[in-house]
């Protein structure tokens, strides 16, 4: 799109889509390190994930700020408009991620003063999907592509599948052996955040569909087979 | 007799949806105004091309562009403003509740009754507030005896939002008040003569924000009775008092439709470029 006749206009929805890119390489970083530090059993790295938090929290007010300051001062219409509307919303469903990060980090932790358990593996796999999905869909935000955002929305019931598979297994261990059952319960929650990072994700690709064009993602997201609370196998 | 009642009842149920059904489609077709490819020229340079527009009743509907662009041209043919200037001749179709206002039947002094105007820069008369108003009335003959014109006047200044700054000064010069109450002094000449349009053409641009937002608040007001078509450069102005909004560039009109749609998803890139002022 043309500049702004306003010089200052342009160089301030830039900052904001400049600071958006920031905060997305550290939510992306958090998110590979926590699942590195949670399979490797490397406590250093978990308490250095922790510690970074606070700069993904910091870049989170930073971009409200930014976005309150071009409302204000500017007023935006049209793309200008949804172009801060959705940094906005972006920067939000970043900051979960980071949390959600710092989570798995802190169950680390724990997890590092009791026994391996095998199923860290499926705990890699499924972290290395939702790290890609974060990837594409921080591309799909700065390159305006619907595309990649639509096929990161499609592509989350895989997240969803792996959590399920590893929600059965992580039961069938602990009924084999409750003496797993406070390491296993803190995988469970290791694998729900990052499942909740997935629709983290799908949240950003939602919003990069309503950037470009304007309108809401109408159709029902594809879901893969939901875990009933009341399943007994 | 009590059969005949039990099956009128029984129907009823049955028909309204299809009589809502029907009013429905009647609203939506509520146009006031409605333009067919209209072109104005001035001597031998084209100002407006191919204009065609339905206007809605009882709604504002803001036109917005870039100076040159067409849109006070535009207003102008809705009044017959343009016949005043020499050389200007005007095109195609604009019909006002369905009758062709070019018709040589349609004298254009009744029309402007009907289709009343107010410009940039307040206007009123160097008289008292209180003929200011009753001007309009008392040239169409509009009422028969003193109390009428004064109850008359009441209500128009009233409806203007006018009425309680200068119920106790009704005979002092109009051109005394403020430049935003001239302004509404102006809106209640317009709409002392009862018309059906009101054209506006930049109300505010000489008005500091107080007196903006009281006028836009009675515009505000005054859509539920009348049809609003406001000029404005004001992009934020546009986006605050109108429902409908239509671009103008070069001329033509490039894009029209639900005010809150221009301004979060226009549909071409030149209102875009336009309202997020990248050019204008």
């Amino acid at each position: 799109m043309a500049d702004h006749t306003v010089k200052a206009f342009t160089e301030e929805l830039d900052g904001l889509a400049n600071e958006i890119a920031r905060m997305g390489g550290l939510a992306e970083t958090a998110v590979l390190d926590c699942i590195s530090a949670v399979v490797r059993r490397d406590t250093m790295l978990a308490q250095d994930v922790i510690a970074r938090d606070a700069k993904i929290d910091q870049a989170q007010r930073d971009v409200e700020r930014r976005a309150i300051k071009l409302m204000a001062l500017r007023q935006p219409f049209a793309a200008d408009l949804r172009h801060v509307l959705t940094a906005w919303r972006v920067s939000g469903d970043l900051e979960r991620i980071g949390d959600l990060a710092k989570n798995i980090a802190k169950r680390t932790l724990v997890l590092n003063q009791s026994d391996p358990i095998q199923l860290t593996k499926a705990i890699e796999r499924m972290g290395r999907i939702a790290a890609r999905q974060l990837k594409t869909v921080l591309d799909a935000y700065a390159n305006n592509d619907v595309q990649a955002a639509l096929s990161v929305w499609t592509h989350d019931e895989d997240i969803d599948a792996h959590y399920n598979s590893l929600f059965r297994e992580l039961l069938t261990y602990m009924m084999e052996d409750p003496r797993t059952i406070s390491p296993c319960a803190h995988l469970l929650f290791v694998a729900k955040n990052i499942e909740r990072i997935g629709d983290h994700c799908t949240n950003i690709a939602e919003m990069v569909h309503y950037l470009v064009t304007g309108e809401e993602m109408s159709a029902e997201r594809p879901k893969g087979v939901e875990v009933s609370a009341d399943t007994d196998d | 007799m009590a059969n005949d009642l039990a099956d009128t009842r029984g129907s009823a149920p049955l028909a309204a949806p299809a009589v809502r059904a029907a009013l429905g489609a009647l609203m939506e077709t509520n146009s006031k105004v409605v333009a067919r490819d209209v072109t104005v020229w001035y001597g031998d340079k084209q100002a407006l091309f191919d204009v065609s527009i339905d206007i809605p009743d009882r709604a504002v509907t803001a036109f917005i562009g870039p100076s040159g662009c067409g849109k006070t041209t535009f207003l102008r043919c809705i009044n017959r403003m343009n016949d005043t200037i020499e050389g200007a001749r005007v095109g195609g179709a604009l019909e006002i509740e369905g009758k062709n206002i070019y018709a040589r039947s349609v004298d254009p002094v009744v029309l402007r009754m009907r289709v009343g105007m107010v410009f940039q820069k307040p206007n009123p008369f160097p008289k008292s507030i209180y003929e200011n108003v009753a001007y309009g009335p008392r040239i169409h003959g509009m009422t028969k005896t003193k109390a009428d014109m004064d109850n008359l006047v009441e209500a128009a200044l009233k409806r203007a939002s006018l009425w309680e700054e200068v119920k106790d000064r009704l005979h002092q010069s109009g051109t005394g008040l403020s430049g935003g109450q001239q302004q509404r002094l102006v809106i209640a000449r317009t709409v002392a003569v009862n018309p059906d349009i009101i054209l506006m053409d930049e109300p505010c641009s000489a008005l500091d924000p107080i007196a903006t937002a009281k006028i836009e608040e009675l515009i505000d007001e005054l859509r539920a009775n009348y049809c609003i078509i406001i000029v404005t450069h004001s992009m934020a102005q546009a986006a605050r008092v109108s429902q409908r909004t239509a671009f103008f560039h070069l001329g033509r009109l490039v894009e029209t439709g639900p005010t809150e749609e221009i301004f979060t998803k226009p549909r071409d890139s030149r209102t875009q470029d336009y309202i997020t002022g990248r050019f204008g």
